[in-house]
């Protein structure tokens, strides 16, 4: 007999849990207290879709702002300190060890200096991913291999020259990885202070109505969160690899993309 | 237009020196003092000429190298390409040929190619026609379209070749262009240099540390001593042209291999 492909076998297993996620509740072996079966989960969607849109779209709209500033900022960021030596050796070893603290213990100084509204949640989730962004892209700008520039100066390239027409390409594969990291960290960072402090979003509606024991609406907004940042994910891959040909061992990368696109994806950061 | 009569005149005075370095050293700065890397160095290369440079591993070969592209500054010495020094890189007199690793990856090798044109704003159908010939010339016609990772090494180190030799300089520097590659590829490489060579009349100077593909290539191989780099012998390889892969089976051949060995065992 032929193994199925990892493609099915992933499908099978995503159909698997969603079954399970059905039936358990029903059987009465969980409480539906701690797990409402999926038709119910998807009921409630239905029943109040106009306060989950709602929801979503004040959330869609503080992560994209929080992705501008970390993805924008942390590139530019990333290229400067990767890039010249003398801001390596001043600002790496600052970052490096900013990035170990738990940003999350500010998020109340942020609600304190930006308020409950949608400015405290993009500006805590634009500095949670900025510094992951930014030392990712650090790293990546030095990965350049110094056989491009010294190939690109015997051919007479100026130093604007090896900038835009070597430098610059060379990056794009880090710049992605950053890009997609970056965004999946950005819609932790505006879920998680959503749940803290806030009056809207949908991490809000996980904290509402985990208060009030209400855990269908709770795994409503916990499954439009995961669908999220699965589409995210799904989004980045597929224009990384439309942007990204190249990529040292592209061919072997290229196979191992199509075949984890093709399924369903690994499971999301969130 | 300037720089068309210049070239003009370059290949109109053959016999004459291309490349004259007289009295080249180099010493590296390091936490302990300067390490010496080259020691008075002095050799000239003919126009039209095949060199190349041989010596054991860390000799400074490729700095030298790199000094005759202008890639690196020397300490003390001169550098003469064509009776003007060399300070920066000049791609109009001197083409630079690396290992495989300096393909640009996320461009076609057309593009790769095309890639000393553009930099200097040429006109595109100037550039389209010359990279198309360079394409030609190094046996690629169809792959220009291919990323260097879909091609193979030898296509990859074929595509480089065309790049060194798109601009048309009258020198073309080779670091080890071969070494990454397999025996058998290698060799066939080698037999499609003195083919592009020969058509194109260039000077070159080859750098390696095979003494069979030294002797296979070239008109004349100089042996480098271990650090500080010295010039210790210099040979003058005989063999008629066009070289064929049966002289390598001849008593010359390995004559002069074992000469420049011994030489080099000697040195290190």
């Amino acid at each position: 007999m032929r193994r199925p492909a990892p493609a099915t076998v992933r499908w099978g297993l995503l159909a698997a849990i969603l079954l399970l996620w059905e039936l358990v509740p029903a059987t009465g072996i969980v409480p539906e207290l701690f797990l409402p079966s999926l038709s119910k989960t998807l009921t409630v969607l239905v029943e109040d879709h106009q306060t989950y849109f709602a929801a979503l779209l004040v959330t869609l709209y503080e992560v994209a702002f929080a992705m501008l500033i970390a993805c924008g900022a942390g590139i530019v960021a990333g290229a400067l300190v990767g890039g010249l030596t003398l801001l390596r050796n001043l600002l790496l070893p600052v970052f490096s060890s900013l990035y170990a603290v738990p940003i999350v213990i500010l998020y109340p100084v942020f609600t304190a200096w930006f308020g409950v509204g949608s400015q405290s949640k993009i500006a805590f989730a634009g500095i949670y991913a900025f510094f992951p962004v930014m030392l990712s892209t650090a790293a990546g700008i030095r990965t350049i291999d110094p056989q491009f520039i010294l190939a690109a100066r015997s051919m007479g390239a100026t130093l604007p020259q090896q900038i835009t027409r070597v430098i610059i390409p060379a990056s794009v594969p880090t710049v992605f990885t950053g890009l997609r990291l970056g965004g999946a960290l950005t819609i932790i960072g505006v879920v998680v202070s959503e749940m803290l402090t806030s009056a809207a979003g949908i991490g809000y509606l996980v904290t509402l109505n985990r208060t009030i024991l209400d855990s269908p609406r709770v795994f409503a907004a916990i499954l439009m969160i995961l669908v999220l940042a699965v589409a995210y994910y799904m989004l980045a891959r597929a224009v990384e690899r439309r942007m990204v040909v190249w990529q040292s061992a592209g061919r072997q990368q290229r196979a191992a993309a199509r075949d984890s696109a093709a399924g369903v994806p690994a499971p999301a950061a969130a | 237009m300037q720089h068309v009569a210049h070239v003009t005149e370059l290949h109109s005075r053959p016999g004459e020196a291309a490349i004259e370095v007289a009295h080249l050293s180099h010493a590296y700065a390091s936490a302990d003092g300067d390490v010496p890397a080259l020691d008075d160095i002095s050799m000239t290369v003919g126009v039209g000429r095949f060199v190349v440079i041989v010596g054991p591993s860390g000799c400074g070969k490729t700095s030298l190298l790199m000094m005759l592209a202008g890639l690196r500054a020397q300490r003390e010495g001169t550098i003469l390409c064509y009776g003007r020094p060399i300070r920066d890189p000049d791609p109009q007199r001197v083409g630079v040929i690396f290992q495989e690793a300096s393909l640009f990856p996320w461009l076609t090798a057309l593009d790769n190619i095309e890639f000393p044109l553009s930099l200097r704003g040429a006109p595109r159908e100037d550039r389209r026609r010359r990279t198309a010939a360079m394409l030609t010339l190094v046996g690629l016609d169809g792959f220009g379209a291919r990323y260097p990772h879909e091609l193979s090494g030898g296509m990859k180190q074929r595509v480089s070749i065309a790049r060194g030799l798109v601009q048309d300089p009258p020198v073309l520097l080779m670091d080890e262009p071969f070494a990454a590659l397999d025996e058998q590829t290698r060799m066939t490489m080698g037999h499609e240099l003195l083919r592009i060579w020969s058509a194109t009349r260039k000077t070159v100077v080859f750098v390696t540390h095979s003494l069979t593909e030294a002797v296979y290539l070239a008109d004349e191989v100089l042996v480098m001593s271990a650090r500080p780099g010295r010039i210790i012998d210099r040979i003058e390889i005989t063999l008629p042209r066009p070289r064929t892969y049966e002289m390598m089976a001849t008593d010359v051949f390995g004559r002069l291999r074992d000469r420049i060995w011994q030489q080099i065992r000697k040195a290190s």
